[in-house]
């Protein structure tokens, strides 16, 4: 603007000097005129459509943060490893020893079969779709960290979120393809290039993100009525199975014993699944018009044989103990016509898509887990009765005995195996205890006729070692 | 960004301040130092050789520059004074300079020219050129071209009479698009437009129209340049090189389209007025099966793919109607039924002009309405007003040119084209009516094609062009000029889908099926350009300097609604009667585009000539700090001709050369790519809406660039009766926007971004234009022109892993298309072959589609002839091209399907041994059986589609004999009268089995004036 007030100053100058300069040297006016304009670069500077915000200021307005944030949530839901029609829970259901099943896309009848190659979509979809998630979730803490009109509390409430998704995602990813980039940028040219990271590094990235999610919850008294949005009890929760999964059993025994205090059991197993089950820690809200509760029901509950799409695993429903009521209040069954094929399946969520009131949201946190990760946690440290203890709060809500193992070995068995039960058929947990125990090439090489040890891992997409090779090498196997 | 609109209407008042005060001011400076002179008034009459009066003629005082017109007499008056010399010059004639000498009426004859390439001035957009000192490549087509043609749109005008410039008509239904390319393909993201400008104001060519509204019909594309009536044109030109089109800066990287309007003439109020009647019909009809034929292929597919039994069964009368339950014997030639019509274009024009020497003026108005060849009642209709206002103060300072533009569209269509149904439905297809006149629908056993008459498609279009152009002579040689321009275009377009267009089998409801779509669109821009003009003569040389800058702005905006489930039927045109409202998109855009630019051209001894050119201009679309770009051009002529050493009787009259090179760019490719976005997706969680991240910050997002090189040999033989230009050229395309791929860790899968792939196109351009005969009453001349383009993707890296991998080819044009070897038909088995590249044993992957063809013309041009026999003159004019397309069997390859097909089909292989080219038949149920698909994907499907065209052929005769200036001049024009091809489908120039190709035209016209 400097150059117009230039101009200006050579206008207030006077016409006439101005003509002189016309009628005896043209050339300087055309270049007073020419250079005025020379980087009036304000002109072709335009504000964005009316459908669109430009990341600024969405940074902006404490609103508009909460709508960029609204969005991390409905992809979870929607889409990706977390829940949606595609997530973890039966994708790797049918990877372990869950779900059989029966439909024909090419990509789950490879993880299916064990026959997984790296140009399976679904693999690349879970992956792109976490670091979607991941580059939505780092923009906000960017942007908020930039932002000058958000009170405080407000900053550490987004950047609290944010920092929570992305370590959840990459806790998820983690878990499925081993070594994988932590990514903390925005920047395309240097997240395009990235190399892999190691396990242990990615879980301390991880573990670091959520203790510093916890301080900004904990400052900014985040609240999450309803439990519908993270807050520092999901973190902890997050917390506590990240130091499990890492072994620092402690840690893992002083989250859970929070949760465990903040948190009470629902007694009546038809009850845990409700919305508003006193047990959930986390849960993503469903859809005000379609789908009314979760995606999760909409997928695993058998409308009618044929066109089943899973059923649990004969092996899973012969898992459960004699008169365990979660065999009867979490699986149902449904026959063909004339009553020759009977199948299974899961019925903790029990609200179909067609069920018009809203009763269940998509839970991915529940107090249930926290006694177990203390059971293991306490009994790892030694605490046996401590553990049996924990144990077998779970155990007798569903109306069966104490458990009757007393050593380390007996108990860590008898962990797994009400993990097994406890936790089935939600977000892969099977899955992440047959690989974190090491007990995945027993049992799936049992039941499974193309297990290969090295399928411990899914590959890195295809696609991806294409237009990175720093993701190379592949992981073993493929 | 906030102060923006203060600062920008800021800027634009001081430049206003400016350019208005600064002038008044210096005439008052200048008054006191001009030299009065005592001036008379001259008067005299201007006529040709033979006596006859001459109106238009340009009469200048050579001194002062003012200036006057001769009337309809040939009669003129201005002031002069005793010393003066007058200039006399009008087109077509050779100007003189006749020394006043203290005369006061004078009678002066002017002699014609032969071609007058001195005396051609052609339009450069910002400045204007004479044919024969143009440094740049400069095509044009003037209104007596354009007024030969019955044509609707001005760029159906053009095509086949510029070289370089290839124009395909999208579809013969009135109001439909067309394709322009300016030497080629430059730009892998596919944008090849042309800037348009109309009287200087930037137009937007791009459709607006929403593909879910207007696919099925106009294939969503609906010209926006419609809207311009070509009678109100007095030129376009193409600017195509670098010294051309540099000075548009970031958006001549496609070439420059210039439409000008026409002005009004001194002289007597004269009316003209113009009537004329178009008879259009499709030009070419396929070869189909007949019924027997047809029938015979459909049993004998049903019986080799082992259906009899099936056949057999009550279950397929339903699904085989056309063989189990349709009348065997009937027949229909569909092509007559739905495509078979008349077209009739009625065209009614009146224009008013005149004025003085001072003032001139031109109004017209006109009125177009035009049916379609198809069966319904379907019209589209135009209505415009052109006006002209041209103003010179009494000393010739200050100029005033106003020009305004308005057309009001409204086009009536079928919500689809009929053609491919026309094409495809079996012979024995039943009765389109029943006895009672209702739509029959044969039990429910067919969908009736007239059903879609139910629906209906509509298109309502406004739209303003207008310009004014201040100029101010602060001295002789310095003029201060500014244009305003505006332009305003408004889209509305309704499709209904009523259920009463459906089969009543389907027990469709008007609350369950019936829908509605609109599409409300709007585009507005404006556009202010100051500039300076100075000339500078001295002796021998002259030089002309121009500066200027630009400020541009265009918005627009299109909502498409849709709304589904209505009460009934009769309320369907009302969205509020809808039970659902979707809002399909909302969107809008605002572009802003600010630029200096300049030219410098030096013209030494008439012989030597130095154009340079060059833009500094700034463009929205661009991310901070990528704003701004330069470009420029220098234009290099000799006219050595003009040196000694061709004598006066040389039979070389003329001979230039000339070169250029420089840059430009394209800005084509949307706005806001650059940024770093969140959109509103209409999901919500929890109750808040949800804003995603849609596109990364991408700062490093700039011009595509377009580097041009050009030479040419400019020749003129026996008094420039035979003139010849050959030029070639050679541009590069690089910095290429493209999408990037991306690793999915970045979060998204690509970004646009400019990419170092380099397009070249070279060529060859011929222009031959010869006056073969002139003698007395008769006249011959002949104009030729050629075109052979080539083009080449020169590089790209990393093309292999891009998101063109399986389109383009290093080495090979952009315009090539990958396919499968089709190796014939396998006598043994009876199904077609294909060469298996990758050697898996299936023909279905990318990798076995390695046959490449390429569907760019290899060569075109135009040839034209013009005859004058006394009051009678006759043109006819070919277009030719040589070229590859998809052919009829790219749309089915597979006899004994359920739909009729080319008569080629029936000679298909029906026992082992058979050598034949088509396949065996197939019930079209068992695909195995069948590689017909891969037949359409395959070499087999593309041949030649090389044609010569009788364009356009015009008979004109002027009634003669007429006192009292009344002008009587009848006309019969023919478009698309006959064409030479071996092409196996209906329109070589529009390859689409599913498009109206462009129709055959016939025009009866008459035009008076007085």
């Amino acid at each position: 603007m400097r150059r117009i007030e230039q101009l200006l100053y050579l206008i207030k100058k006077g016409g006439m000097v101005i003509l002189e300069q016309v009628v005896f040297g043209h050339c300087l006016v055309l270049v007073a005129l020419g250079l005025s304009l020379w980087g009036c670069s304000d002109f072709v500077e335009v504000d964005p459509p009316k459908n669109t915000l430009i990341s600024e200021t969405v940074f902006d307005d404490a609103a508009t943060v909460e709508s960029a944030l609204a969005n991390l949530y409905f992809e979870m839901r929607e889409q990706g490893m977390v829940s949606g029609s595609f997530g973890l829970t039966t994708g790797m259901g049918i990877y372990a020893d869950e779900l059989d099943y029966f439909a024909s896309n090419a990509d789950y009848s490879q993880l299916y079969q064990h026959n997984v190659i790296a140009g399976n979509n679904l693999v690349f979809t879970w992956w792109s779709q976490a670091y979607h998630l991941i580059y939505s979730a780092n923009d906000i803490i960017k942007g908020v960290e930039a932002s000058e009109n958000l009170t405080d509390d407000e900053r550490k409430r987004f950047k609290g979120q944010a920092l929570f998704v992305r370590g959840y995602i990459h806790s998820l990813l983690v878990g499925v393809y081993g070594d994988v980039p932590y990514i903390t940028t925005t920047d395309y040219v240097e997240n395009n290039d990235v190399n892999r990271m190691a396990v242990g590094e990615v879980y301390e990235r991880v573990i670091a993100d959520l203790n510093d999610a916890v301080v900004l919850f904990e400052e900014s008294g985040m609240d999450a009525t309803g439990r519908i949005l993270p807050d520092a009890h999901v973190a902890k929760a997050l917390l506590a199975r990240m130091y499990l999964y890492t072994k620092q059993w402690e840690k893992a025994v002083t989250h859970s014993t929070e949760l465990i205090g903040a948190f009470v059991l629902e007694q009546d197993l038809d009850r845990v699944f409700l919305k508003d089950s006193p047990e959930t820690i986390w849960q993503l809200k469903a859809d005000a018009d379609f789908p009314k509760n979760t995606r999760e029901a909409g997928q695993l509950i058998i409308q009618g044989i044929p066109g089943q799409t899973y059923a649990l695993t004969d092996d899973l429903l012969g898992a459960f103990e004699t008169d365990d009521l979660r065999r009867d209040h979490w699986v149902n069954s449904i026959s063909d016509g004339d009553g020759t094929i009977t199948l299974h399946y899961a019925y903790k969520y029990k609200a179909d898509l067609n069920e018009t009131v809203s009763l269940e949201y998509s839970i991915l946190f529940r107090l249930a887990e926290q006694y177990l990760i203390r059971a293991e946690a306490r009994a790892r440290l030694g605490n046996i009765t401590g553990a049996q203890a924990d144990l077998n709060r779970i155990r007798n809500r569903a109306e069966l005995p104490d458990t009757a193992f007393g050593t380390l070995d007996g108990l860590m068995e008898a962990i797994i195996q009400e993990r097994r039960i406890e936790l089935f058929t939600e977000q892969g947990h099977r899955w992440f205890d047959l690989k974190r125990t090491g007990r995945a090439d027993k049992v799936l090489g049992a039941l499974k006729s193309n297990w290969k040890p090295t399928d411990v891992l899914l590959p890195i997409p295809e696609a991806e070692l294409e237009t990175n090779p720093n993701l190379l090498p592949q992981n073993n196997g493929y | 960004m906030k102060n923006l609109s203060f600062y920008v209407s800021r800027t634009v008042l001081l430049l206003l301040f400016y350019l208005v005060l600064a002038p008044w001011h210096s005439s008052n400076v200048l008054a006191g130092t001009k030299i009065m002179r005592f001036q008379t008034m001259v008067s005299g009459t201007v006529t040709d050789m033979d006596g006859n009066p001459l109106p238009g003629v340009n009469i200048v005082v050579e001194a002062t520059g003012t200036g006057t017109i001769s009337d309809m007499d040939g009669g003129f008056r201005i002031a002069a004074s005793d010393g003066d010399v007058l200039v006399f010059s009008m087109v077509g004639f050779k100007s003189q300079s006749v020394p006043l000498s203290g005369r006061d009426d004078i009678r002066i004859f002017m002699v014609e020219d032969v071609t007058a390439l001195g005396e051609v001035v052609l339009n450069a957009g910002y400045y204007k050129v004479s044919e024969k000192a143009r440094t740049g490549n400069i095509a044009t087509v003037t209104s007596d071209v354009l007024e030969k043609q019955p044509v609707a749109n001005p760029l159906a005008g053009m095509q086949g009479h510029m070289s370089g410039v290839n124009i395909v008509q999208n579809t013969g239904v009135p109001g439909g698009g067309f394709s322009v390319e300016v030497r080629g393909r430059n730009f892998l993201n596919g944008a090849s437009d042309p800037l348009f400008i109309v009287d200087g104001v930037p137009f937007g060519s791009q459709s607006l129209g929403a593909a879910r509204v207007s696919n099925q019909i106009v294939g969503g594309d609906i010209s926006p340049l419609n809207a311009i009536n070509p009678s109100d044109i007095e030129s376009i030109e193409v600017l195509k090189d670098a010294d051309a089109t540099a000075i548009y800066g970031s958006r001549g990287a496609n070439g420059v389209v210039l439409i000008t309007t026409k002005k009004g003439r001194a002289g007597k109020t004269r009316f003209d007025a113009h009537l004329s009647t178009t008879l259009g019909e499709v030009s070419n009809y396929l070869e189909l099966l007949d019924t027997p034929q047809y029938l015979e292929l459909r049993r004998e597919g049903i019986a080799n793919d082992g259906f009899q039994d099936l056949f057999e069964g009550p279950i397929f009368d339903f699904f085989w109607p056309d063989l189990k339950t349709w009348d065997q014997d009937r027949y229909t030639d569909w092509q007559e039924e739905l495509i078979g019509g008349t077209a009739y274009r009625n065209n009614a024009q009146l224009s008013v002009s005149g004025g003085n020497d001072l003032t001139q003026f031109l109004v017209s108005g006109a009125y177009q309405k035009e049916t379609t060849v198809f069966p319904g009642d379907f019209k589209y209709e135009r209505a415009s007003v052109h006006s002209n206002l041209n103003h010179r103060s009494e000393n010739g300072r200050f100029m005033l040119n106003l020009s305004t533009s308005y057309s009001q569209e409204n086009n009536q269509l079928p919500s689809g084209d009929f053609t491919a149904q026309a094409y495809t439905l079996p012979p024995n297809a039943p009765a389109l009516f029943d006895e009672e006149g209702n739509l029959n629908w044969e039990n429910n056993t067919w969908d009736n094609p007239l059903a879609i008459l139910e629906e209906s498609y509509v298109v309502g279009s406004k739209t303003l062009i207008s310009n004014a152009v201040l100029s101010y002579a602060i001295r002789p040689n310095l003029e201060l000029k500014s244009s305003f321009g505006y332009t305003n275009y408004r889209l509305d377009t309704y499709r209904t889908m009523p259920s009463s267009a459906r089969n009543p089998g389907f027990g469709l409801t008007p609350q369950n099926y019936s829908s509605l779509m609109t599409n409300g669109s709007q585009r507005e821009s404006w556009i202010i350009e100051p500039q300076l003009n100075w000339r500078k003569e001295w002796d021998g040389v002259s030089m002309d300097v121009l500066l200027g800058t630009t400020f541009q702005q265009e918005t627009s905006e299109q909502s498409v609604l849709r709304g589904r489930g209505f009460p009934n039927n009769e309320l369907i045109r009302n969205m509020a009667a809808a039970e659902t409202l979707e809002v399909l998109s909302n969107s809008d855009s605002e572009y802003r585009y600010n630029a200096v630019f300049g030219r410098v051209n030096l013209n030494v001894l008439n012989r030597y000539l130095l154009n340079l050119t060059g833009r500094r201009d700034g463009s929205s679309r661009f991310g901070p700090g990528r704003q701004f770009g330069n470009f420029g051009a220098v234009g290099l002529a000799w006219i050595f001709s003009e040196e000694s050493i061709f004598g006066a009787d040389s039979p070389l009259s003329f001979g230039k050369l000339r070169a250029s090179y420089g840059t430009t760019g394209s800005d084509n490719i949307g706005d806001y790519r650059f940024l770093d976005t969140y959109s509103v997706t209409g999901n919500n969680y929890n109750g808040v809406t949800v804003v995603e991240p849609t596109g990364i910050f991408n700062p490093q997002f700039g011009w595509e660039e377009n580097k041009k090189l050009e030479a040419a040999l400019e020749l003129g033989f026996f008094k420039d009766r035979v003139m010849v230009n050959a030029s070639w050229y050679r541009n590069r395309s690089s910095n290429q926007l493209v999408g990037i791929p991306l690793a999915a860790t970045t979060g998204f899968s690509s970004l646009t971004g400019n990419f170092d792939a380099i397009v070249e196109n070279t060529g060859v351009e011929i222009d031959l234009n010869t006056v073969n005969i002139r003698s007395g009453k008769f006249g011959w001349t002949t104009t030729f022109n050629l075109t052979i383009p080539k083009n080449k993707l020169v590089a790209f890296d990393g093309l292999e892993t891009s998101t063109f991998a399986n389109r383009y080819v290093l080495g090979e044009p952009l315009t090539i298309v990958n396919l499968y070897q089709s190796l014939g038909v396998d006598p043994e088995t009876g199904l077609y072959q294909f060469e298996d590249y990758n050697g898996d044993g299936n023909i279905s992957s990318s990798e076995d589609r390695e046959w490449i063809e390429d569907l760019a013309p290899d060569f075109y041009g135009g040839l034209g002839n013009t005859f004058k026999w006394g009051d009678l003159t006759l043109d006819v004019f070919f277009q030719f091209k040589k070229q590859k397309a998809y052919n009829a069997l790219r749309y089915n390859a597979s006899p004994g399907w359920q739909t009729n097909s080319l008569v080629q089909l029936y000679d298909r292989w029906q026992e082992p041994g058979d050598i034949t080219d088509i396949q065996r038949a197939s019930s079209g149920l068992d695909l195995s059986n069948n590689q017909g698909a891969l037949q359409q994907e395959s070499n087999a499907a593309v041949s030649d589609a090389s044609f010569v065209r009788l364009r356009n052929i015009s008979l004109n005769y002027k009634v003669p004999g007429l006192d009292n200036g009344l002008d009587i001049n009848v006309y019969l024009q023919g478009q698309n009268l006959w064409t030479l091809t071996d092409y196996l489908g209906p329109d070589p120039e529009q390859p689409s089995n599913i498009r109206l190709p462009p129709l055959r035209q016939l025009t009866l016209g008459l035009q008076f004036s007085f």
